[in-house]
């Protein structure tokens, strides 16, 4: 169980250094931070951090996204694809050729 | 009429919902931040503990609390989102010491059914999005660009629709979130998807895991070197990755609290349901996983939330019990437990009833609250004020002041007590045996009245009278100088300190004398034009013996003038206004800033902000304490002074975060006081009320007070006895070998809190409610409680009882009971009778003498047409119904008919959680969307149907889940100061722990309040940006409406808390002085 239970992190050792546990007996503590209320203008993000949801509709955007892959011409993928393989063995080699 | 209401807190929340740690303040400083709903709570990690920081309200309900570090950031930003959809990114401004709003949105969306397991939160650990899960079958993206900015969010479709927990994985390219989930077969899954951010969708994730724990509901994401997460079952715990899986079993448990101790996630603590903590560990060699391994290291509150803080220091929140700080230590205690608390911190939550009783017939109100749940229920006694412990009493009749003495300057402790009469003066001093005993001091006079009497320098005490100052050794007690008054003036008040003696004798005379070694000297002496009322010259500068200034309270031209010493040249004088005299004055300081304290003749007390340096007086205002005069002194608590105001209505005068606060204290008159330190009675008080002396220990100072009955049970309902002096309790305990509950009417002594005598209910049967009340024609004082039969099998609760009870030799004696067809939710005493409401119907019996002396209860009449009546408050012959879900309906008693008919009902589906009677004519009703709202009896409408509506007149978010109102007050009500009315108030208690007052006032005060409220939301802003407007519009899934005929008295109140500067912009656009405005805020803080 020792080994379990030792070696708690520390972030800086001062810290609860000095508590001492308060009596059992006693009445629960209130802690009572001040409350804060802001008049400053800083309670207002800067222009571009009010954040909205995109207005498209999850279902819309899904069918554009499929149409548009579509909509590409046939051969051009069919290429696209076909040329992968080599593509892909080629860019070693490139990469090789940069260093 | 009651149509325009004041809302306010009493007690905020105190349910702990959220915490996390993090270095918020400062990149050096290490915070923990909590949540309380509506409230959060910056702490800073110190050698001395926790030391707070800052209480922020939120205009929300929080839904989910993480602090994050965005890139290339020192220190981390605190996300919070609502529960009523918005978010707000806050960063610390250690400069300024304000929250800074990074970023603000709106989350919601037109369509999607809300979650109904809650809804999720999280921050992707490498700062590229943030996900939420608001809606069935969506997930919520809120991406980061690479400058840490957000963007505009979007959803992804999710296929889980019974998600019960989302977490994101750690060391993924690609943010990865973990889904656990439950099937249409109740199986539980954990599945995992790469979310893609250019794409806007799920890609399947790295791994899968399915058919795990039915009572699967927590995922732990684990940090890298190892990665994949821990799932938490009711009887296993697994870890799971893409390359591991590992179970273990675990003793049967509910677990929803987590905090993990190491960066490298190879420890966490548990806590389940019984409030058991635990050590998981993830037993690992390098960065494969071979074991877990689980240890029960103590108990704790029930927790709620886990964070480590530091050095071996757990915070423990809690929604049941108090919050803990917790010590883990290396070895066990004598009990086996690892744990040691340090702290604890109250909680009232979930306040399930209240009820308001003066225990001590003052006048005042004290609330007992069923608080807490399962092994951490209580009792609390909330009370407003500070309470004196009376430790011994003396009768003594007519006492005219009361000092202390100090044998010698260094003595720690006091030992004469010196009492002065009309004639005559008596020095009382503690004995050998502790007992306070008559004694002499030779030097003193004691034929005459004493006007001050004080400690002095070089061991030497002082007494003033009326016709001389007279100097004593506080050693031999002998005569060392005396200053005699004038032939034919006598001394009229006086005051001194440790070098100083003050006195003004008839005619406007003010002598000024010091005190040296052996030796009186009078240094000035002036004449005023009138005469002299009150003085003061207590030391507030740097020298603790010895005062430069003298307060000076004058007759005729009812001023208070500032004099110089020991030159006694006038500084500044100050017109009080009126007629009264200043009776009392005080030079005093309270955290560190100096005060003139000045109390009239009619109960009045003035405060001013004092220059020391020149006198000068500012920040002026007045507030009333009582209505008889006031004689103030200071006393120290725990290395504080505070103030004293014995008057008609003593009160404790004391400065909270640099602003004067007055406290009631619970004694009825008190005409003088002076503190009393000794060693049997430490920090007390002497105090001499009506022919009485008693000496007491003071409460901390603070204004409410709540003091904790632990049950280790679950108290449900309570209801006080005043003839009796008990209290009936209902509650419950879980039993400890099988899966079943207790339930037990319990007696209480409503002095002590013990538990005198117990009632078991049956297997199965809930105690529901219990009320005191008597019969007609037996004015018998009875508790009755209903109850219902809660069979596993049943829907509905189809057979209930009604017991009756009488406190008989501090017993609960059975007298009757009846069975019922339900449960029973609710009993009233209606007319003499008994009122209950009983599933779907309200049903009234009679009690009814048998021949042979007993009693039974005997149906009279009832009503039908509820989904379920469960809450039922009564006034004359109307009877108002709260339904679970069809809002609020008037019924009426008609005593000829016998019969019980419904008058008019409200035809919103709202589900009630409470219900009370304002007025004749309006009911307020609070349901499970958090809001409050009122309704109105039409009975003056032209139609029938008209008639039958209750018409729905204020709408108000309160924000809270009200279970409970009561008409009552916390403090002793004295009539309005300008229009003499009391202002009728309602008490509401709050699952999360609040106390508040809902407050009728009169239209023309409304009116001036509403346009307070308007000004004030366009000074104190919303934390986060968020709004005001929105956050207190009534608000359920069918509408969201503006509130209307309810005022925000939180934020009303936070008026007094502005800077003056602020408070003169309010002013100026009020068009009212600030003053005016001050006294009228500050009338309303009296309301609690």
């Amino acid at each position: 169980m020792g080994s379990l239970l030792g070696d708690w992190p520390s972030f800086d050792p001062h810290n609860f250094s000095q508590l001492r546990p308060a009596d059992p007996t006693a009445q629960p503590s209130k802690l009572t931070p001040v409350t804060y209320h802001p008049i400053h203008n800083r309670t207002i993000p800067p222009p571009n951090q009010v954040i909205t949801t995109e207005s498209k509709n999850i279902l819309l955007r899904q069918f554009y996204q499929k149409s548009e892959e579509q909509l590409r011409p046939k051969t051009k993928r069919a290429a696209s694809e076909s040329l992968m393989p080599e593509h892909s063995c080629k860019q070693p080699r490139g990469l090789n050729s940069d260093v | 009429m009651s149509v325009w209401n004041y809302v306010v807190t009493a007690h905020k929340p105190t349910n702990v919902t959220h915490s996390c740690v993090g270095n918020f303040t400062a990149p050096n400083q290490l915070n923990l931040i909590i949540a309380k709903c509506t409230r959060i709570e910056i702490h800073l990690l110190t050698p001395h503990g926790l030391q707070p920081m800052l209480d922020v309200p939120i205009y929300g309900r929080i839904a989910t609390l993480e602090l994050f570090r965005p890139h290339n950031e020192a220190q981390d930003f605190l996300f919070i989102a609502t529960q009523r959809y918005k978010f707000c990114v806050l960063q610390w401004d250690a400069e300024s010491s304000d929250l800074i709003t990074r970023a603000v949105g709106d989350v919601s969306d037109r369509i999607g059914r809300p979650t109904d397991n809650g809804q999720i939160g999280i921050i992707d650990p490498d700062c590229r999005l943030i996900g939420l899960h608001l809606y069935d079958g969506l997930f919520k993206v809120i991406p980061f660009d690479n400058k840490g900015q957000l963007k505009e969010t979007f959803n992804i479709r999710l296929e889980e629709l019974q998600v019960l927990d989302i977490k994101f994985l750690y060391g993924c390219s690609k943010p990865t979130i973990g889904v656990l989930y439950q099937d249409n077969k109740d199986a539980r899954h954990v599945k995992t998807y790469e979310v893609s951010l250019k794409d806007k969708d799920f890609v399947e994730g790295p791994w899968s895991q399915s058919n795990l724990d039915n009572g699967a509901g927590l995922l732990i994401p684990v940090p890298l070197p190892l990665g994949g997460v821990i799932i938490i079952g009711e009887e296993t715990i697994v870890y799971c990755s893409a390359t591991a899986f590992k179970a273990i079993p675990i003793r049967p448990s509910i677990i929803r609290a987590y905090g993990r101790v190491d960066a490298d996630g190879s420890r966490y603590l548990l806590s389940d349901h019984t409030g058991l903590l635990h050590l998981l560990v993830i037993i690992h060699e390098k960065e494969r996983v071979t074991g877990l391994k689980i240890e029960n290291l103590g108990e704790t509150s029930v927790a709620s939330t886990i964070s480590y803080l530091d050095n071996a220091v757990v915070y423990v929140g809690s929604s049941y019990g108090d919050s803990q700080l917790i010590k883990l230590n290396l070895q066990p205690d004598a009990k086996g437990s690892y744990v040691e608390v340090l702290d604890k911190y109250v909680n009232l939550g979930p306040i399930t009833d209240f009820c308001v009783v003066d225990l001590e017939r003052q006048g005042q109100g004290q609330v007992v609250t069923c608080s807490g749940a399962y092994k951490d229920g209580s009792l609390r006694v909330v009370r407003n004020g500070i309470g004196i412990n009376e430790q011994a009493a003396v009768e003594l009749e007519g006492i005219k002041g009361l000092w202390s003495l100090k044998s010698s300057t260094d003595d720690p402790h006091d030992t004469f007590l010196v009492v002065s009469f009309i004639t005559e003066t008596r020095f009382l001093a503690m004995n050998m045996e502790d007992e306070l005993e008559e004694t002499e001091i030779e030097g003193f006079d004691a034929q005459t009245q004493t006007l001050y009497c004080q400690n002095a320098i070089n061991d030497q005490l002082v007494q003033v009278t009326s016709n001389a100052v007279r100097l004593v050794s506080s050693t031999s007690r002998e005569l060392l100088d005396q200053w005699n008054a004038p032939a034919g003036f006598s001394v009229n008040v006086a005051t001194a300190n440790a070098s100083q003696v003050l006195l003004a004798t008839g005619g406007g005379n003010l002598v000024y004398i010091e005190i040296r070694e052996s030796k009186l000297v009078e240094v000035k002496h002036i004449q005023l034009e009138y005469e002299i009322s009150c003085l003061d010259i207590n030391p507030i500068g740097e020298n603790s013996t010895h005062s430069s200034l003298a307060a000076v309270g004058m007759w005729t031209d009812i001023s208070v003038r500032i004099f110089s010493l020991p030159g006694l040249e006038l500084l500044k004088k100050e017109n009080l206004g009126g007629e009264i005299i200043p009776r009392s004055v005080l030079l005093c300081a309270f955290e560190g800033v100096p005060y003139l304290l000045c109390a009239l003749g009619d109960g009045h007390l003035f405060s001013f902000q004092l220059n020391i340096s020149n006198g000068a007086l500012g920040d002026r205002k007045k507030v009333s304490l009582g209505t008889q005069p006031i004689s103030l002194r200071t006393f120290s608590s725990k290395d504080t002074t505070h103030v004293f105001a014995a008057s008609d209505r003593p009160t404790v005068i004391y400065s909270s975060n640099k602003k004067l606060l007055y406290s009631n204290v619970n004694l009825k008159e008190v005409s003088h006081m002076c503190p009393f330190n000794t060693a049997a009675f430490p920090d007390s008080l002497a105090i001499a009320k009506e022919g009485e002396l008693s000496i007491g220990t003071i409460d901390d100072i603070q204004k409410l007070h709540i003091r904790t009955i632990p049950l280790g049970e679950h108290a449900r309902r309570i209801c006080h006895q005043e003839k009796t002096r008990t209290f009936a309790i209902c509650t419950l305990r879980a039993a400890s070998t099988e899966d079943m509950e207790t339930h037990f009417v319990r007696l209480l002594d409503d002095q002590s809190f013990d538990i005198i005598s117990t009632y078991a209910l049956d297997a199965y049967e809930y105690g529901c409610c219990v009320l005191s009340c008597s019969f007609a024609e037996d004015s018998n004082a009875y508790y009755c409680v209903g109850t219902a039969y809660v069979l596993p099998e049943e829907n509905e609760p189809s057979k209930g009882r009604i017991l009756i009870f009488a406190v008989e030799d501090g017993k609960l004696q059975l007298l009757a009971e009846k069975e019922t067809k339900g449960a029973v939710y609710r009993l009233n005493s209606f007319n003499g009778k008994l009122l209950a409401a009983i599933n779907q119907k309200i049903q009234l019996y009679k009690w009814v003498a048998r021949e042979d002396g007993s009693h039974e209860l005997q149906s009279e009449c009832g009503h039908h047409g509820h989904i379920l009546a469960l809450y039922v408050q009564t006034r004359g012959d109307f009877i108002v119904v709260g339904d679970l879900m069809k809002s609020i309906s008037l019924l009426v008693y008609k005593h000829e008919e016998g019969a019980i008919e419904e008058l008019a009902r409200d035809y919103n589906a709202n589900w009630m959680t409470a219900v009370e009677i304002l007025d004749d004519d309006v009911y307020l009703g609070a349901e499970n969307n958090f809001n409050l709202f009122t309704v109105r009896k039409n009975s003056d409408a032209a139609t029938d149907e008209e008639r039958g509506r209750l018409e729905v007149i204020g709408e108000f978010h309160l924000g809270e889940f009200v279970n409970c109102f009561r008409h009552g007050s916390l403090v002793m009500r004295l009539p309005d100061s300008d229009t003499g009315a009391i202002i009728p108030t309602v008490i509401f208690g709050t699952v999360n722990g609040v106390i508040g007052i809902v407050a009728s006032l009169p239209h023309d005060q409304y009116l001036f309040l509403e346009k307070l409220q308007l000004h004030l939301v366009k000074v104190i802003k919303g934390v986060g940006g968020l709004s005001h407007e929105q956050w207190r519009s009534f608000n359920n899934e069918k509408k969201t409406v503006d509130a209307r005929n309810f005022l925000d008295g939180d934020l009303i109140e936070s008026f007094l808390d502005l800077s003056r500067v602020k408070m003169e912009e309010v002013s100026k656009t009020m068009g009212v002085p600030v003053e005016e405005l001050c006294k009228r805020v500050e009338e309303l803080t009296r309301l609690h």
